[in-house]
């Protein structure tokens, strides 16, 4: 298992009191494989990735990526465990505007210590082999929302994270976009020393997933492993 | 990164314009202000300027300003020659008189009587006739500020004639001055016409100017002066101070620039901080994607201090380009009361710093805010 948390909560507090997002949910995500995070608004799927990824930080239990120890770590630690590490995709792409499609991808590598004209020419490899190739030019707002996606998901692969962190990727696409940006997700993303996390409230994507997890209420409720196109072959609960 | 600061910082033109307008305008205002300032302040000796031949001026010890000066005794000049370490001493005369025109109209002129032989205090530009034209019977040279006042719409010529202290008098050139605290039309001549023409009898002499002999210091001949006279004697450099001085306590000009050039100040840190401010908070969510990816605060700092000193130093550019184009306008205008202003280099140099500055201020204020920001917003759709 690539990422393991165990036993892991996480409370807010508000004006009303403390709020138990997580109480105590234990996870796996596994290398070489895509992992989906299924649940209700609300049920702490969010929190959860947030803290694997390192970005939210003080919540109990342990949170184990690739051998790191997450929850033990300061937050200068945390930077550039990210940025080696973890892959981001986000519900709303979050590309820089200014940047065109190529620099946008370029944009981790430059931050790990690359010259732009190598990471340039990286990020255009990465977006050829995502079909987007006569667009590495064009600005995000010169782009369809499918094409965004497929920036956002070269941006996140082309340092190439162990663990990649996928926020809703198709929930601002259409049917027909976000089964094409699903299935380069399964082609690209999945490495037997990566391992795929990905956050979705839509059902129609579940197929491409390897294993699916539900939460509900701030607890795993069940976890089902599919054979793709086959789903709901093995299906056991977690729930406490 | 810094490539990546500036394409954000570029990529919304409307505020990238209005920031840089916000530096330039604040830049324009502040040191179009302080070189005025600084401009006024140094017309204000306008005379000390002028006569640049003499190191030490000798006046009456209640004088305060070069423009209060009060009569003293013409023995005084000769008791000025005799201190050893003199090399030279000569009268000059000051005073306000008034001047009619060959059709009735009347002004108020600064007479200014130079001494008659050395011609010690003459103007420095003859912009029409010579110096020589002083030894003409009845003569005066006029600046060419003073000749359009009292003359408008004429051509500037010499052979008009006017009356002055009920003396007639006959404009023999036409010098340029540049602008002085009076504002008044500058009249030259020589210090006997001078005196009869302010009808002066007792006492002709206003200042004695005198020469520090090359072995000796201004500033220990000016003492010696004072000892043995019982004149105030002041170096020109002291003089100009002492005149400075007295117009920032009580002219209330210091006040007025002051309140302008803070102004500017305002301004420029409310626009730039405003406008900065505003383009961080829109750009947050941008800065947070890049902490979530794994890019830490001081690489994020570093970016927008880039682009706070990128839009500062265009900013500043621009402001003072305006700022230098509109004193290339004015100063170099015959009359007018913005005529000879200048900027002084210290103002340039100083504007830049203060101007980066303010940028930098005002982007401490938005940095926080980036800094802050929580990087799971990005996960907040």
């Amino acid at each position: 298992m690539s990422v393991i948390c165990k036993d892991v909560k996480m409370a807010f507090k508000t004006a009303a009191g403390s709020v138990s997002v997580l109480k105590g949910v234990d996870f796996s995500a596994p290398a070489g494989m895509l992992t989906m995070l299924v649940g209700p608004s609300g049920c702490g799927k969010t929190t959860l990735i947030s803290l694997i990824a390192g970005l939210l930080r003080g919540a109990t239990g342990s949170m184990q990526v690739f051998g790191h120890e997450v929850s033990s770590m300061s937050a200068s630690m945390l930077v550039p465990y990210r940025l080696k590490n973890i892959g981001f995709i986000f519900q709303q792409y979050n590309l820089l505007a200014g940047l065109t499609a190529s620099e946008n991808v370029a944009v981790p590598l430059v931050a790990s210590g690359f010259d732009w004209p190598t990471a340039l020419s990286q990020g255009k490899v990465l977006l050829e082999k995502l079909g987007l190739g006569t667009h590495a030019h064009k600005l995000p707002s010169q782009l369809s929302g499918g094409q965004q996606q497929r920036v956002a998901i070269a941006r996140a692969l082309v340092h190439s994270p162990k663990l990649l962190l996928c926020d809703e990727p198709t929930a601002a696409l259409d049917g027909q976009a976000g089964q094409a940006v699903m299935t380069l997700l399964r082609e690209l993303a999945i490495a037997e020393d990566r391992a795929a996390i990905v956050v979705t409230h839509d059902p129609r994507v579940y197929s491409f997933a390897d294993r699916v997890v539900h939460m509900e209420d701030g607890l795993i409720a069940k976890v089902e492993s599919i054979s793709l196109g086959k789903p709901d072959v093995t299906t056991h609960s977690t729930s406490r | 990164m810094n490539l990546v600061a500036f394409k954000i910082l570029l990529h919304d033109k409307a505020k990238y314009v209005a920031l840089v307008l916000g530096v330039s305008f604040a830049t324009l205002l502040i040191s179009q202000q302080s070189a005025i300032f600084h401009s006024l302040m140094h017309a204000s000796t306008r005379d000390i300027l002028e006569a640049n031949q003499a190191d030490i001026w000798v006046m009456k010890s209640s004088v305060e300003t070069l423009d209060q000066g009060y009569p003293i005794a013409e023995l005084s000049v000769n008791r000025v020659r005799s201190i050893p370490g003199v090399q030279w001493a000569v009268p000059y005369y000051q005073s306000t008189a008034q001047l009619r025109t060959e059709d009735g109209r009347m002004k108020l002129v600064q007479l200014v009587g130079i001494d008659d032989l050395s011609m010690v205090g003459a103007p420095q530009e003859m912009l029409i006739g010579t110096l020589a034209g002083f030894h003409q019977p009845d003569a005066i040279v006029m600046d060419i500020a003073g000749y359009t006042n009292i003359f408008p719409g004429v051509e500037p010529r010499v052979g008009a004639i006017v009356e002055i202290g009920q003396r007639r008098a006959v404009v023999v050139g036409i010098c340029y001055i540049g602008a002085s605290w009076s504002g008044m039309p500058r009249v030259y001549t020589r210090r006997s016409l001078g005196v009869s023409m302010a009808r002066e009898t007792l006492n002709p002499v206003t200042y004695v100017l005198a020469r520090a002999a090359p072995d000796h210091s201004p500033e220990e001949v000016a003492k010696q002066i004072t000892k043995a006279t019982g004149l105030k004697a002041r170096t020109r450099s002291e003089f100009m101070d002492d005149t400075q001085t007295w117009i920032l306590k009580y002219s209330g000009i210091a006040e007025n620039f002051g309140i302008t050039i803070l102004m500017g100040v305002v301004i420029g840190v409310a626009i730039v901080g405003q406008t900065f401010y505003m383009f961080s908070v829109e750009n947050l969510k941008q800065f947070a994607t890049l902490k979530a990816i794994g890019i830490n605060n001081w690489v994020i700092l570093r970016m927008i201090m880039t682009q706070a000193l990128f839009v500062s130093t265009i900013g500043y550019c621009l402001g003072i380009g305006a700022a230098n184009l509109f004193f290339a306008m004015t100063s170099t205008q015959l009359s007018g009361g913005l005529r000879g202003m200048f900027m002084h280099p210290f103002i340039f140099v100083g504007s830049g710093i203060f101007i980066v500055l303010v940028t930098l201020l005002a982007c401490v204020v938005s940095v926080r805010k980036v800094l802050t920001v929580d990087p799971a917003v990005v996960f907040r759709g």
